[in-house]
């Protein structure tokens, strides 16, 4: 609910003060020194950060309360390996990684980054330094029983992960620094693996819609599978009604702000005579405040942001301010209504509750339910005549979790993902790109892709392989060839990531990425798919992906290059955070 | 005056006539940056001299002329290996591998039910398989006898019809249509046999099987998964004092002692990524503990299953060995596949790079001399 703009100035301070106790205004809390356990786990979202620009805001001491750190500030940490592969550029020989709190500083060959006398060298004279890999598509921390299960699109994966898979442990010392996790269908989320559990990306919960069209190597008839594709397409039939209702309400809302500033501006106008009456709930006027859709904003009120600015946690204290507001006038409501004879005493507006006779003047009859307030003074008796109503608060239309992630994914906040295997299934899923114009489409498995390579590439459809190893396809897939796909896709132009598909494979990332190579993958590429490429997929890019100053300390150092068999994770940072060592 | 040449003369010319057009015809000499003869013996870089099917002679041994005169491949930077041996596959044919009707069946022949046409075989030099034992299916407590075959240009074929005797205790046995229907039926049923055999009681071509495999003449491979089934193959050896190979062993970790002690080798099964930990950790322990050990089961994920037990702690070349010279020893065929030494069967594959990673790829199959797979390489002449 909007903070009411219809209460007389004078009374409109000392609410906001009355207002800042009630709500608890939270301060984040410091990061964790260097060794520290850190405190979020779970489904607690790092604190420590929201966005870059908070960040920086830390790194600067510039945080809410006042300046200068809580807690100890992290010394700077110097990685120095043999080889160091930042993949947005060449392999620098016998270099360095700066790393200050979360982010890396500097990079480059010895003797050309300065490294401060408090820094803590780490030094792997064989060692072979990567960014942190990225696996696209697994299930990690989500709950096997929903494994299977068609979940609906307004359930949100994020809101039930928790470690679960005797694997889920491996991933931070697989190296994985960023992982995509998500259900067969609902909402999928992005994770930090870390050394106790793992993170939720900040404002990553709902990363990602999953739809499934294909039924898997069951054998079908094609004719069958269109069948059953086009009632998938029927996915966002009902949103046009849908969102026409609620702009129709954000419409109603408008209307409603200006016909309350209306009523406050008459009432101002005409002080004295009659004040305007407080926004005590009546039955026109629905209490309950709709819950928040996906991303945490405000439903009805997209690209408006509440008081006191944007995201989430300011959309949190903007709530907490109106309710407070609400209490307030309620009890003020009370108040006034138990003092009799005052002139600030009002009914509401829509009990007529007549207190004084209003003198009639002569000949004149007043006009009948234009202004319920009796007990009017006569002069202002005209002015009732032109008094507005009271307006009442639009009544909102009834929430759809499902069509608002439907919504969310119409709007490019999050990502189409769907999973179809065969050339017919790929196709099909291409319609929402073409058709139902979704800003942006992932097809996952895609073991068909190689005869529409160029259809993909000239749609801008992004692609995640799983299963790229050396295996026995199911009978009706037994043209498909997964480890030779990565090399076609790559010549032809279309972005693509490897992935594991699971917790247990996470360890065989690279291994994945090898078994591409051997089949005509160029290194470069093979790297780029489970690092850049797949933060670019995933959407989180200018934080990780690669070693560059200004992301974050996100890597791995491994005793060999990273797509021999028997090489070995010896180091894997996260945001700066040791989350796996070989002591 | 002319003078023409003397008839010794014409004679001489045309025997080394024939005799350079013999060693041109057959003689190859096949050279790469690594050549791997055995697991402990690399030549860095290598060359072989391959003759009737056969590696004649192996880096310095090559004597000059031969080398001269030979057809000379040179696969440059690549890597050259021994043919990877399976130790058991039914290949497809498990139908045919099996007697449904009756459970004790040891002296029948697999190689008599081997199709050389079989559709999967084509696939064989493609993965690097240049031998494997056609094994009958473990569907019969005693299945019979298996064979070593070869896949060939056209066909596969047959070059040893008698290798080992299968048996087997898994539950695949065990049927309820027909006897022995559990794990104590099917002890007893070897048992019955062995004792038999020992006795000298019966004298037909099933006891006489099995009576090789006490005097040592035959070894016994033993189907055996879990820990129970392990222990009953291993209560069987003991009480008859041979020295099983142990086919699947998923479970061996928990019968490690008994493996040592008794001298028993493994041929493991398909690893695959999804497996416990345990099970793809197996290989290292077994290395560990000492027990042989080689790799079998999915022919299109055997090098896959070497590559899962490296990056789970297994030697490197180990693993090779596994895929070589271990199955070899186990099948009893050293002296002619496994490795690349002077007289084995010219049986080798050519890699891009080191043949247990999987950036590398495949660039040749050759079986007994001849190429089944790959280009020729751009260096041949």
């Amino acid at each position: 609910m909007r903070s009411p703009w219809h209460l007389p100035a004078f009374i409109l301070p000392l609410l906001l003060c009355a207002a800042q106790a009630v709500a608890q205004i939270e301060e984040p809390p410091p990061p964790p020194a260097e060794g520290e356990q850190p405190a979020a786990t779970g489904t607690e979202q790092n604190p420590s950060g929201a966005d870059r620009e908070r960040g920086n805001r830390e790194r600067r001491g510039n945080r809410p309360g006042g300046p200068g750190r809580r807690g100890p500030r992290r010394a700077p940490i110097a990685i120095e390996a043999g080889h160091i592969h930042p993949v947005s550029g060449p392999v620098i020989e016998d270099g360095i990684v700066l790393i200050r709190g979360d982010r890396i500083v500097a990079i480059g060959k010895k003797g050309e980054v300065e490294v401060p006398a408090d820094a803590t060298t780490r030094s792997f004279p064989t060692g072979h330094v990567y960014p942190g890999l990225i696996d696209a598509s697994t299930d990690a921390f989500t709950d096997p029983a929903i494994s299977n299960a068609n979940l609906d699109p307004g359930l949100a994966i994020g809101d039930d992960l928790q470690p679960r898979h005797n694997r889920d442990d491996q991933l931070a010392a697989a190296g994985i620094t960023t992982a995509y996790t998500a259900g067969r269908g609902g909402q999928g989320a992005i994770v930090r693996p870390t050394h106790t559990g793992f993170e939720v990306w900040p404002e990553k919960e709902h990363a990602g819609l999953q739809v499934r069209m294909t039924n898997g190597p069951t054998p079908s008839h094609a004719l069958q599978r269109q069948q059953q594709l086009e009632g998938q397409l029927r996915l966002f039939d009902g949103l046009d009604k849908y969102k026409k209702a609620k702009e129709d309400h954000n419409k109603a809302l408008d209307q409603y702000q200006k016909d309350w500033e209306a009523y406050l501006e008459y009432h101002k106008k005409n002080k004295g005579s009659a004040q305007p009456a407080p926004a005590t709930p009546s039955a026109e006027t629905p209490a309950e405040r709709p819950a928040g859709g996906p991303g945490g904003d405000r439903p009805f009120r997209r690209g408006r942001r509440p008081p006191g600015g944007g995201g989430n946690a300011e959309a949190g204290e903007a709530d907490d301010i109106d309710r407070a507001l609400e209490l307030l006038l309620e009890l003020a409501a009370q108040d006034r209504s138990g003092r009799s004879g005052s002139s600030r005493t009002e009914p509401a507006a829509d009990t007529a509750t007549p207190q004084e006779p209003t003198p009639k003047p002569q000949g004149q009859d007043p006009p009948q339910g234009q202004n319920p307030r009796a007990g009017q003074p006569e002069a202002a008796g005209e002015k009732k005549n032109e008094a507005p109503k009271r307006p009442t608060y639009p009544k909102a239309p009834p929430e759809d979790p499902a069509k608002e992630t439907l919504l969310a994914v119409l709007d490019g906040k999050m990502p189409l993902r769907v999973e179809a295997h065969r050339p017919d299934e790929l196709r099909a899923a291409l319609t929402f790109l073409s058709e139902k114009e979704v800003p942006i489409l992932v097809l996952e498995k895609a073991y068909g892709a190689c005869a529409i390579a160029a259809d993909l590439a000239a749609t801008g459809a992004q692609v995640v392989l799983t299963d790229v190893l050396p295996s026995s396809m199911p009978k009706a897939y037994e043209d498909f060839d997964p480890q030779a796909l990565p090399a076609k896709l790559d010549a032809a132009g279309v972005p693509f990531a490897i992935a594991s598909g699971g917790a247990r494979l996470a360890p065989l990332l690279p291994t994945m990425a090898a078994a591409a190579i051997g089949k005509g993958l160029a290194p470069a590429s093979a790297l780029r798919a489970i690092t850049l490429t797949a933060a670019e997929i995933l959407g989180v890019q200018q934080d990780t992906g690669s070693l560059q100053t200004g992301k974050f300390a996100d890597l791995v150092v491994f005793d060999r290059p990273l797509f021999e068999s028997d090489s070995h994770v010896l180091l894997v940072l996260g945001r700066g955070r040791t989350e796996f060592e070989v002591k | 005056m002319r003078r023409f040449p003397s008839l010794a003369t014409l004679a001489a010319i045309a025997v080394n006539a024939a005799f350079g057009a013999a060693l041109g015809a057959q003689d190859v000499l096949v050279s790469a940056a690594h050549i791997t003869i055995a697991p402990d013996a690399t030549l860095s870089p290598g060359r072989l001299l391959i003759r009737d099917g056969k590696v004649a002679f192996v880096g310095d041994e090559i004597p000059s002329e031969a080398r001269q005169r030979a057809r000379k491949l040179d696969y440059g930077e690549a890597t050259i290996i021994p043919g990877f041996v399976m130790a058991q596959t039914t290949m497809g044919q498990d139908q045919d591998l099996a007697e449904a009707a009756f459970a004790f069946t040891p002296d029948l022949l697999a190689a008599e039910a081997f199709d050389p046409w079989h559709e999967d075989l084509a696939a064989l030099a493609g993965l690097g398989i240049t031998s494997f034992a056609l094994s009958p299916s473990p569907r019969n407590v005693a299945g019979g006898i298996a064979a070593l075959c070869k896949p060939g240009r056209d066909h596969a074929r047959t070059a040893d019809r008698e290798l080992h005797l299968q048996l087997s205790l898994i539950g695949a046995a065990r049927d309820q249509n027909r006897a022995p229907t559990s794990l104590l039926g099917a002890i007893d049923m070897l048992r019955t046999g062995f004792r038999d055999a020992k006795q000298g009681l019966q004298g037909g071509t099933d006891i006489a099987v099995l009576r090789q495999v006490l005097d040592g003449s035959r070894r016994a491979f033993i189907h055996a998964s879990d820990y129970t089934e392990l222990n009953a193959a291993l209560d069987l050896a003991k009480e008859f004092a041979f020295e099983p190979v142990l086919v699947g062993a998923a479970e061996a970790e928990k019968v490690l002692g008994r493996l040592v002690q008794q001298k028993v080798a493994i041929v493991l099964g398909t690893l695959r990524p999804e497996m416990r930990l345990a099970e793809l950790q197996l290989p290292a322990t077994l290395a560990r503990a000492g027990v042989p050990f080689c790799f079998a089961g999915d022919p299109g994920q055997l090098r896959l299953s070497a590559v899962l037990a490296i990056r789970h702690g297994l030697d490197r070349k180990l693993a090779q060995q596994a895929l070589t010279r271990t199955p070899a020893l186990f099948l009893g065929q050293q002296a002619s596949i496994g490795s690349l030494r002077q007289g084995c069967a010219a049986d080798f594959t050519v890699w891009s790079g080191d043949p247990l990673d999987l950036t590398s790829s495949l660039l040749a199959t050759w079986v007994d001399g001849v190429r089944l797979e790959g280009d020729q390489p751009a260096g041949a002449r």
